[in-house]
């Protein structure tokens, strides 16, 4: 669907994009989180066929992605971060207008304005214009309007920025359904819980790099991190520490006054032997909870920044 | 072509809806029209309030008859004369009963005549004012006519004329009628009338900001998100600019027709054939909408193309005489000439005087001119608004 090849973008002396590689199948979500600078943007510009890449290659569906390539055009929604939208123009109007320039016509063109305004909730608010429309109305109408022409390649950047938690969750509950039937969908976004969500892979970009890319899974893995695991309870906590020891998924045990506190690997799998040991042990728990690793500790190790730096 | 016309009919949907094109391009200039003639319109019709002229003067003066009969006889200015004594005559001027005093002393009329000079008193009150100004530059002139046959009569004398001879070349050349006429003519063919002037700089100047409606919306179109939708649809992404150009074309197009259409009215001025008119209005409008393409080039923001915007806007529509005319000799006489907006009042000028189309060549060749230029220059400089 998607080939990214070894992309290189320069801004005079800086280097923006330096060399980023991947590819999206048909029906993937892949999410490409990045702090601010990092090259997202300039990215998502070169896959839109906004900029020219300096050097490798972007195709759609083989099509070759540039500025004035128009042909790979066609396979594509972009989202862009910013309110790309009218608002002088009704929201019905707005789509008519971009409907239009993606070649839609006639009725064709009304029956899909119809189906994309109903698909973002906004058919109520159609005759208004867009100036009128909420902060989260406007994100829905941006989102919509890059649906029009059925896109094999969504591309959505930061689509959920300053959008209240309805609205968000809204947003969020279409591109999985988009995703469902097959879309290919390209997603930045600044939400952590958003990725793990969404996306089926992600790829980290940091000073114009992919430093890691991979399932959510697999990113954790590559910073070999473990689950913690914390029990809460009375009786001799010592005696459960000697027994949790010996288990082959448990790295580290600590007692305290209150309970235990384990370093496990695949904690869901594991949970259901510790808390049996710990009780044979003569220990009666009062609280039982897993924290895992996420992606913002594999970002943090990864770039040495949090994600909304 | 279909997505040009969508982009272009969706972008004047917009510009009307907002109302800000028909406030800057209509209603500004039309109302600054009606200022600026309110202001500099009504010097030439100015109407001269009668005045009552008290005259001291000796009864036997002939001097002083002719002056009473030049003051009198003026035919622009009525003008009452009251004999009074000369005390009577300042009384008068300072209570505000008359409103200029003129004081002939004992003797003046000899002394004129004879040439040995001699000093006539005029006397201003507050009431005085442009007319009574106008009364002592006739008083002035006739006084300046005999000095004349004065002069005269003293060069007869030393040809050796009699005195017989002598006073007839005196009263002839004190008498007679000027040997150079002057006459009212029509305007010259490039020049516009002060009324017509105005409508046509303010059409121009004002088509500055017009036009700059269409091309420079590029620049809210990237701050704002759109212009990155744009170029991501299936386009080449040349149309986007010339649907803007596009859009800046009509606007201008329609705002200076109607500018010219009603301030013609408004001011009782006719430009000419409407086919010649058209013509200067397309040639104009390409060449102020070339501009554009320079400013876009240059701003990084909708403020900074703004700022740029005016400046252009003032520097061509001041040396283009949209306030007043603009003279200059030498060299720069000739790069004012190449201003578009000077060369479109030219052209209206030669239009409303009768001009033809070969006589329109050189401004339209000026601004097309322009055009060309303006876009080969836009094309040598870097875009400074494409960022990351």
């Amino acid at each position: 669907m998607l080939e990214v090849e070894a992309v290189v973008r320069r801004f005079g002396d800086l280097t923006a994009v330096d060399g980023i590689s991947f590819e999206i199948a048909p029906g993937e979500t892949y999410g490409l989180l990045g702090p601010n600078g990092a090259g997202k943007t300039t990215t998502i510009s070169m896959i839109a066929g906004l900029l020219a890449a300096d050097s490798g290659a972007v195709r759609v569906l083989g099509e070759q992605m540039g500025p004035s390539r128009v042909a790979g055009k066609r396979h594509i929604g972009l989202v862009p971060q910013d309110l790309a939208i009218y608002p002088e123009l009704k929201g019905r109007e707005n789509m008519n207008f971009f409907g239009r320039l993606q070649g839609l016509g006639g009725k064709e063109l009304a029956t899909r304005v119809d189906e994309v305004l109903d698909l973002v909730g906004l058919t109520d608010r159609a005759g208004d214009p867009a100036k009128e429309y909420s902060g989260g109305m406007k994100r829905r109408l941006n989102i919509g309007i890059g649906l029009l022409h059925r896109p094999t390649l969504l591309i959505l950047d930061e689509p959920t920025v300053g959008v209240d938690p309805q609205s968000r969750n809204a947003i969020l509950e279409s591109v999985e359904a988009l995703s469902g039937e097959g879309m290919a969908v390209l997603y930045t976004t600044h939400y952590m819980e958003e990725a793990e969500r969404l996306c089926d892979r992600i790829g980290i970009v940091d000073s114009g790099q992919l430093q890691a890319e991979g399932t959510r899974d697999e990113l954790i893995r590559l910073i070999g991190g473990l689950d913690r695991v914390r029990l809460d309870g009375s009786g001799d906590l010592a005696a459960a520490a000697d027994a949790l020891g010996g288990l082959a998924a448990v790295e580290q045990v600590d007692a305290d006054r209150t309970g235990l506190s384990l370093a496990v690997r695949d904690a869901p799998t594991a949970v259901a032997e510790l808390v049996t040991r710990a009780t044979a042990a003569g220990v009666t728990l009062a609280d039982v909870e897993i924290t895992r690793p996420n992606l913002e500790q594999v970002f943090l190790h990864l770039t040495g920044k949090a994600l909304r730096d | 072509m279909r997505q040009l016309w969508v982009m272009t009919t969706s972008d004047l949907r917009q510009r009307i809806r907002d109302k800000s094109v028909i406030i800057f391009s209509l209603i500004v200039p039309l109302a600054l029209m009606f200022v600026f003639n309110l202001v500099f319109g009504g010097t030439d019709e100015i109407e001269l309030e009668p005045v009552t002229v008290a005259v001291s003067a000796p009864a036997d003066d002939e001097v002083a008859g002719t002056l009473v009969e030049a003051i009198t006889g003026t035919g622009v200015i009525d003008v009452t004369v009251e004999q009074m004594s000369a005390g009577t005559a300042r009384t008068a001027v300072a209570d505000g009963e008359v409103n200029l005093a003129m004081i002939v002393p004992d003797g003046f009329g000899q002394d004129v005549l004879s040439g040995t000079g001699g000093a006539l008193e005029f006397v201003e009150g507050d009431t005085s004012g442009l007319e009574t100004g106008v009364v002592i530059v006739v008083s002035q002139s006739v006084l300046d006519a005999y000095a004349a046959g004065t002069v005269a009569a003293t060069a007869g004398g030393g040809l050796g004329l009699n005195p017989e001879e002598l006073g007839r070349v005196a009263q002839e050349a004190a008498t007679a009628g000027p040997t150079i006429d002057t006459v009212a003519g029509q305007t010259s063919d490039e020049q516009l009338g002060p009324g017509a002037s105005l409508v046509a700089g303010q059409a121009g100047l004002f088509l500055t900001f017009t036009v700059g409606f269409g091309v420079l919306g590029l620049i809210a179109e990237r701050q704002e998100g759109t212009l990155a939708r744009l170029q991501s649809m299936p386009m080449r992404p040349g149309l986007i600019v010339l649907a803007k150009a596009l859009t800046g074309f009509i606007l201008g197009v329609v705002a200076t027709s109607v500018l010219l259409t009603l301030g013609g009215l408004f001011f009782d001025v006719s430009f000419g054939p409407l086919a010649l008119v058209g013509l200067l209005i397309l040639s104009v409008v390409t060449a102020i909408t070339s501009l554009t393409f320079i400013v876009v080039r240059l701003a990084r923001t909708a403020e900074q193309a703004g700022i740029i915007q005016s400046i252009l806007a003032m520097v061509l529509g001041i040396s283009g005489g949209a306030f007043f005319p603009v003279s200059a000799s030498g060299a720069l006489a000739r790069v004012l000439d190449l201003n578009p907006i000077a060369a479109f009042t030219r052209g209206l000028g030669i239009t409303s005087g009768g001009g033809g189309l070969a006589d329109l060549a050189a401004p339209i060749a000026i601004m097309l001119g322009f055009a060309v230029v303006m876009l080969v220059v836009a094309r040598l400089i870097p875009d400074r608004g494409v960022s990351r």
